[in-house]
């Protein structure tokens, strides 16, 4: 118990430190960061809102700690300002409409190229030195250094515009509406395949060769010996001895992976025009829409937050270590 | 060192991975030899496909594609190896400083590593580069490099810390070695493994982010890079109109860098992890018989 409590503490300041960030970087801009953040929401924003805006981010009258202290508080208000590119929606509303698209892909292509990756590992590292082996492991590593731009693009360009196999972008027919109907579901379905199958095949390399690097380590170990001396059958040896213990490992990978792959799924967003996180950004970014993009990272550090503290629970649950202290 | 890169040579992906990378540098050096066009300069009509004149086909106001590639190749191998070592280098000094010295050092720096390592990268390089406006390319190195040093740092403090209270190290002190000695004598060379990864893995995850970060419009639209020949790709919707060769030119030299640095990767974790060394060694020359393959593979 005392080990997720000191976690949670962790994860808390983790926040703070990000708050604190973007407290910190338009009052260390040269020039007036009033006139910087909302530069361009003076041509477009009533007088109302930018005073609104202004408190939110802690622009009030008195000294820096009574700022922060009043930008704090709006942070844990989860009053995130007013969004200068979809007024007058606050950021808040925005990025909690696009949350779940980007939730659904990167928690979707995680599961499956976890699943994947995972098998494929354990295989290669079973057979080791084999022809398996020896091209699925250098390939995935290779893979894993192609960015998700890059085989979004051609994933576009190839089953979107050249074989026309599936839409090329956005997140369902543009004819349906959104609603609980089985045709709505069935293209939401087909939208996703290409977004998710990039983000999938960008993830995959690295839990590949996370677990085949560590189980190779492990299946030298005397424990694997003594199962095999005394008769277990290989499969056995290989999941219940061997892969078992290769797990844990993966875990921690995946705690910090997660932030990257929010990243792709950003970038994936954009090239497919998907209605996520990444998508919003990016009109924020082009209308330099400060408020938004300050709060993108506030989101995001509470969703990598948030899966990291699963694998903290995953990892408490799976290693005995950890609840006898 | 010639003994390290003698290893590097004789492992096939190795030697593979590092003859692309020298392909890469001498296109990027010798980029005017190559090329009889200027990477900034309207030499032909918009959108022509690829031909004797143009061996990549034009951009869409009429560049020659293959002229952008080799000319960008130098701002991006560049800033990649450039930043790759600015993070190498703040890894290795974080983490040492952490695992050598102990206590409250490194109480403070592990929390400030595991801070950093948890804030998502992507989205905090946007919140800056969008309040630097235009970012030129060393701003972004320079960026990338300050928020991107955790990960290195994190892996090399937990190696420092086995390294420790080895008896090597221990004499060393025990003979009064300054600490300074004891860190770059003793301690480093046994990290090198690590380190190399660490400076390859950093260089392979600039070039992905320069190019990402250029391609969602927040460099400087004016540089020649593969990130901007992307997003000049997309802004003038190539992929829609069939232009396919000013998209795939650098997809493509991203993808062919970044893989032949992971494949370099893979072997130096090979050489340095025996247990993972699953290719038979390069054969003695005073080993007259041939390499039992299947003794290889077990070991």
């Amino acid at each position: 118990m005392e080990f997720l409590i000191r976690r949670l503490a962790f994860y808390l300041v983790a926040f703070v430190a990000a708050a604190c960030f973007n407290f910190a970087l338009p009052r260390m801009m040269p020039g007036d960061p009033v006139d910087i953040m909302f530069a361009q929401a003076d041509a477009s924003l009533p007088p109302e809102a930018q005073a609104a805006l202004r408190a939110t981010f802690g622009f009030v009258d008195g000294p820096l700690p009574v700022q922060f202290l009043a930008y704090l508080k709006s942070v844990f208000t989860w009053d995130l300002g007013i969004s200068v590119r979809f007024y007058p929606l606050p950021v808040a509303d925005v990025l909690a409409r696009a949350a779940g698209w980007t939730l659904f892909l990167v928690g979707s292509s995680t599961v499956i190229a976890f699943a994947i990756g995972s098998a494929l590992g354990i295989a290669a590292a079973w057979w080791r030195g084999g022809l398996f082996d020896s091209v699925i492991s250098p390939l995935s590593l290779v893979l894993q250094a192609i960015p998700a731009v890059v085989v979004s693009l051609v994933a576009l360009f190839a089953f979107a515009v050249v074989l026309r196999w599936l839409p090329p972008g956005y997140a369902w027919a543009p004819a349906l509406d959104p609603g609980w109907s089985l045709a709505w579901f069935g293209s939401v379905l087909t939208h996703a395949v290409l977004p998710l199958s990039t983000l999938v095949l960008v993830q995959i390399g690295g839990y590949l060769v996370t677990i085949r690097n560590t189980l190779i380590n492990l299946l030298g170990e005397d424990y694997i010996m003594l199962g095999r001396a005394k008769g277990l059958s290989e499969l056995r040896l290989m999941l219940a001895y061997g892969a078992r213990n290769a797990i844990l490992p993966l875990l921690s990978s995946f705690a910090i992976t997660i932030g990257m792959v929010m990243g792709g799924s950003l970038i994936t967003e954009i090239v497919f025009n998907y209605p996520g996180l990444g998508n919003t950004l990016y009109q924020g970014i082009i209308a330099r829409d400060y408020p938004l993009i300050q709060g993108q990272l506030l989101i995001m550090t509470l969703c990598v937050l948030a899966a990291n503290f699963v694998a903290d629970l995953a990892n408490y649950l799976l290693d005995p270590r950890l609840r006898t202290e | 060192m010639n003994t390290v890169l003698l290893t590097l040579v004789r492992n096939p992906k190795a030697a593979f991975g590092l003859g692309v990378v020298v392909v890469f540098i001498v296109l990027a050096i010798a980029a005017p030899l190559l090329t009889a066009y200027e990477p900034t300069a309207r030499v032909g009509g918009p959108h022509q496909p690829p031909s004797w004149e143009h061996w990549l086909g034009t951009t869409r106001i009429g560049r020659d594609v293959w002229a952008q590639l080799v000319y960008g190749a130098r701002s991006s191998l560049l800033i990649g190896f450039g930043t790759g070592f600015l993070i190498a280098a703040l890894g290795v000094a974080v983490g040492i400083t952490a695992g050598y010295l102990g206590g409250w050092v490194d109480e403070g720096l592990t929390f400030l590593t595991n801070v950093v390592l948890v804030i998502p990268n992507l989205p905090l390089l946007l919140v800056l580069a969008a309040f630097l406006g235009q970012a030129g390319p060393w701003a972004i190195a320079l960026i990338i490099g300050l928020t991107s040093w955790a990960w290195g740092a994190r892996v090399i403090r937990a190696q420092t810390l086995a390294l420790r209270r080895r008896e090597f190290i221990q004499a060393a002190e025990l003979l009064g070695e300054p600490r300074w000695r004891v860190i770059a004598v003793e301690l480093l060379p046994n990290l090198i493994s690590i380190v190399g990864i660490n400076f390859i893995g950093s260089v392979i995850y600039t070039v992905i982010t320069q190019a990402t970060l250029e391609f969602l419009g927040l460099g400087d639209p004016l540089a020649v890079s593969w990130g901007t020949m992307l997003y000049n790709a997309q802004t003038s919707s190539a992929l829609i109109v069939g232009a396919w060769w000013e998209v795939f030119a650098p997809c493509a030299a991203v993808a062919v860098f970044g893989g032949a640095l992971a494949l370099i990767n893979f072997a130096i974790d090979e050489i340095a992890n025996p247990r993972l060394r699953t290719v038979p060694r390069a054969p003695r020359p005073w080993a007259g018989k041939p390499i039992d393959t299947k003794a290889g593979a077990e070991a």
